[in-house]
C-alpha cells in the first residue's frame, strides 16, 4: 500500500518548490548553468512523483499540480530551438527564398488566377460600351473622363511619408487577407486574386481606352512589379492553405494543413519588408512628375528584376548568395 | 475531477515515459481573455487621446498640421496595434498576451512546446478569417465544433490554449487548530487507512472549513464522521458526536492517517 498522501506530499513538497523556482528563473532568463543540472534531476524526480501519483493518487489535487508542473518542465526542457536574429538572417538569405521556390505550382496557380482576372477586366472595359460603369468606381471614371491623373492629387492631399504608410499599411492588410483567406478552401484567397486582376485590368483599359495609358504607366511603373509579385505570392500561400485543406493526400488533414500553413505563413512574412520599401517607393517616388517616366520604368524593371534574381537564386546550393545551415522553424 | 482524465485534454507521453493532460482552455476563458485585450488597446489609445486633449490640444487639428514623419508614424503605430500586438506578445511572453496572462492561459503547440514565431503569426493574420462575418462568428463555431476548442487559427497553425491553475497543496500539510486537540489520535489509530479519493475528500472539506456556514459546517462534519468512524466502538463515537471539534479533529487525524 502506497504511503497516506498527505506523508507523500509533505515529504515530497520542498524538492517540487524549487522546481517551480528554477523553472521561473529559467523563464525570466537567470538561470545559471550549474542550476541545469539541478534542473534536470529534479524534472526527472518530478517525472516520476507523477508516475506515482497516477498510479495511487489519481484525481486528487496532488496529481493535478505534478502534472502542471511537469509539463511546465517539460515544455522549458524540450523547447525548439528559438528563432532569434540569427534566425532571422538566415530566414532571408534561405528560408523564405527556398520556401517559394518549392512551391512553383501555387506560385503559378496564383499568377494564372490573377492574370485571369486582368484579362477580363480589360475584355470587358474595352468590348462592352458600358463595361467601365460596371467594374470601374464612378471617382476614378469622374477623373479620367476629365484627362486628370487622379494620383496626381495624391501628393496635394498628404505628404509623401504619409502616403507611403498608409500604402503600406493598405498593402499589408491585403496581403494578409489574401493569405488568410485561403482558409475557407482557398476559395477566398482565389476571389481576392481574381477580384484585384479585374479591378487593375479594368483601369488600365479604361486609361489605354480614353488615352491615358503613359501616365497610368508613369504611376505605376516603380512600384508595380514587385507590389504584383507581392500579392501573387501571397495568393500562392493562400492556395497552399487551400490545397492542404482539400486534399491532404495520406496525411490526416490537420496535420497537413498545420504543415503547410506554418510554411505558407513564411512566404506572407517573407513579402512584408519588400512591401514596406515599396510603399516608401510608391508615396514618394510614382505620383506626379517629381521623376521622369523613363526613369520610374527603368527604376521599376531594376527592383522587380533583383527581386525575383533573390527569389531565384538566394540559398541555392553552391550559389553565391547560398549559406549552409537550417532554417528557422 | 477538474483537469485530468477529461476528454478535452491535452495528452502527451514524455521521453521520461511519464503521460501529461494538460487542460484545455474553452471559449469563456478565450472570449474574457480577448475583450481584456481589447479593453486594453482601446484604454490605451483612450488615455493617450485624454493626455492629449488635457494639453490643450486639438487632436484633429494638430494631426493635419502634424509632420509627415509623426503622422506615418500614427499611421503604423495604429496597423502595430491591430496585427503586431498579438503576435509580439505571444512570442515574448511565453504564449501570453496580457489578457491570456490575466485569466492564466497560454497558446501552447499540439505537442505541448511553446510557440514559434511562425505558429503565432499564423493564428493571429487568420483573425481576419476567424472575424467573419461579425464579432468572431466563424471562430465561436469552430471553437463549439473542435474537441479543444480551437479557433480556425490554431486548427491552421497547429496551436490551442492551454490553462495554468492554482493549486494549493497548503491542505496537504497545514496543521489546522484541530491538531492541539488530544482526543482523536488514538482514536482513528485501529482503522484501516483511507483511499485517496476519501482523504482528499477530507482534506477538501476540513480547507474550507472556515467559509462554510456554521450550520452547513456542522451538518457536514457529522454526516463524514457518520461513515469515517464506522468500525469504533459506540462510546467512543458518541464522544466524538458531542462537539464539532472533536469531530474535526477526528476527521483530521483520519486524513493525516491516510
Amino acid at each position: 500500500m502506497a504511503e497516506p498522501l498527505p506523508d507523500f506530499v509533505s515529504r515530497r513538497r520542498p524538492q517540487w518548490e524549487e522546481l517551480s523556482k528554477l523553472l521561473e528563473a529559467q523563464r525570466s532568463g537567470s538561470l545559471k548553468l550549474l542550476d541545469l543540472y539541478v534542473l534536470d534531476r529534479l524534472y526527472r524526480r518530478a517525472s516520476s512523483d507523477l508516475a506515482r501519483a497516477q498510479a495511487f493518487y489519481p484525481g486528487t489535487d496532488a496529481h493535478r499540480f505534478l502534472n502542471q508542473l511537469c509539463s511546465t518542465a517539460y515544455g522549458a526542457i524540450y523547447q525548439p530551438p528559438r528563432d532569434r536574429l540569427a534566425g532571422l538572417k538566415d530566414f532571408y538569405l534561405r528560408g523564405f527564398p527556398c520556401a517559394l521556390r518549392e512551391e512553383t505550382r501555387f506560385l503559378a496557380a496564383s499568377t494564372a488566377l490573377f492574370s485571369l482576372g486582368l484579362l477580363v477586366g480589360a475584355a470587358v472595359v474595352l468590348f462592352e460600351p458600358h463595361g467601365a460603369e460596371l467594374l470601374v468606381p464612378a471617382p476614378l471614371r469622374e477623373a479620367v473622363a476629365a484627362k486628370q491623373m487622379w494620383t496626381d492629387s495624391l501628393l496635394s492631399v498628404m505628404p509623401p511619408g504619409v502616403a507611403a504608410s498608409h500604402i503600406l499599411t493598405n498593402n499589408l492588410t491585403v496581403t494578409i487577407a489574401t493569405f488568410a483567406f485561403g482558409a475557407a478552401f482557398g476559395l477566398g484567397t482565389a476571389w481576392l486574386l481574381l477580384s484585384n486582376g479585374v479591378h487593375l485590368g479594368s483601369v488600365v483599359a479604361l486609361c489605354a481606352r480614353e488615352g491615358m495609358g503613359y501616365s497610368l504607366l508613369s504611376f505605376v511603373a516603380a512600384h508595380g512589379p514587385v507590389e504584383l509579385s507581392v500579392i501573387v505570392i501571397s495568393g500562392a500561400a493562400g492556395l497552399m492553405v487551400g490545397h492542404a485543406l482539400i486534399e491532404p493526400g495520406e496525411r490526416t488533414r490537420a496535420a497537413f494543413v498545420k504543415e503547410r500553413s506554418i510554411k505558407a505563413v513564411k512566404l506572407v512574412v517573407g513579402c512584408a519588408p519588400f512591401l514596406a520599401l515599396i510603399g516608401v517607393i510608391e508615396g514618394y517616388v510614382s505620383p506626379g512628375d517629381l521623376f521622369p517616366t523613363p526613369l520610374k520604368i527603368a527604376l521599376g524593371l531594376a527592383l522587380g528584376g533583383l527581386f525575383w534574381a533573390y527569389l531565384c537564386f538566394a540559398g541555392r546550393e553552391g550559389h553565391l548568395l547560398s549559406r549552409r545551415g537550417s532554417g528557422p522553424g | 475531477m477538474r483537469g485530468t482524465g477529461l476528454q478535452t485534454d491535452l495528452a502527451l507521453s514524455t521521453p521520461e515515459r511519464v503521460s501529461l493532460a494538460l487542460p484545455v482552455a474553452g471559449i469563456g476563458y478565450r472570449s474574457i481573455a480577448y475583450l481584456v485585450d481589447v479593453l486594453l488597446l482601446l484604454l490605451v489609445w483612450t488615455v493617450a487621446f485624454f493626455l492629449y486633449t488635457l494639453a490643450g490640444r486639438d487632436l484633429l487639428e494638430d494631426y493635419e498640421g502634424m509632420s509627415g514623419l509623426w503622422k506615418a508614424l500614427a499611421i503604423i503605430g495604429a496597423f502595430a496595434t491591430q496585427w503586431l500586438y498579438w503576435t509580439a506578445s505571444e512570442v515574448l511572453w511565453n504564449g501570453q498576451t496580457p489578457g491570456k496572462r490575466l485569466l492564466r492561459i497560454r497558446v501552447a503547440r499540439e505537442d505541448g512546446a511553446p510557440t514559434g514565431f511562425f505558429e503565432s503569426a499564423v493564428r493571429n493574420l487568420c483573425r481576419v478569417v476567424d472575424f467573419l462575418p461579425v464579432a468572431y462568428a466563424t471562430g465561436l463555431l469552430t471553437m463549439l465544433l473542435t474537441r479543444q476548442h480551437r479557433r480556425l487559427g490554431d486548427l491552421l497553425a497547429g496551436t490551442l490554449l492551454v490553462r495554468e491553475e492554482k493549486i494549493d497543496l497548503d491542505k496537504y500539510t497545514r496543521s489546522g487548530a484541530v491538531e492541539a486537540l488530544p482526543v482523536p489520535g488514538a482514536a482513528a489509530a485501529g482503522l484501516p487507512p483511507l483511499p485517496p479519493a476519501e482523504v482528499e475528500l477530507l482534506l477538501a472539506f476540513l480547507s474550507r472549513r472556515p467559509t462554510l456556514a456554521p450550520e452547513a459546517r456542522r451538518r457536514l462534519a457529522f454526516r463524514m464522521l457518520e461513515h469515517f468512524a464506522q468500525g469504533l466502538p459506540d462510546s467512543e463515537r458518541a464522544a466524538l458526536g458531542s462537539s464539532l471539534e472533536a469531530a474535526e479533529a477526528f476527521l483530521h487525524s483520519r486524513a493525516q492517517g491516510g
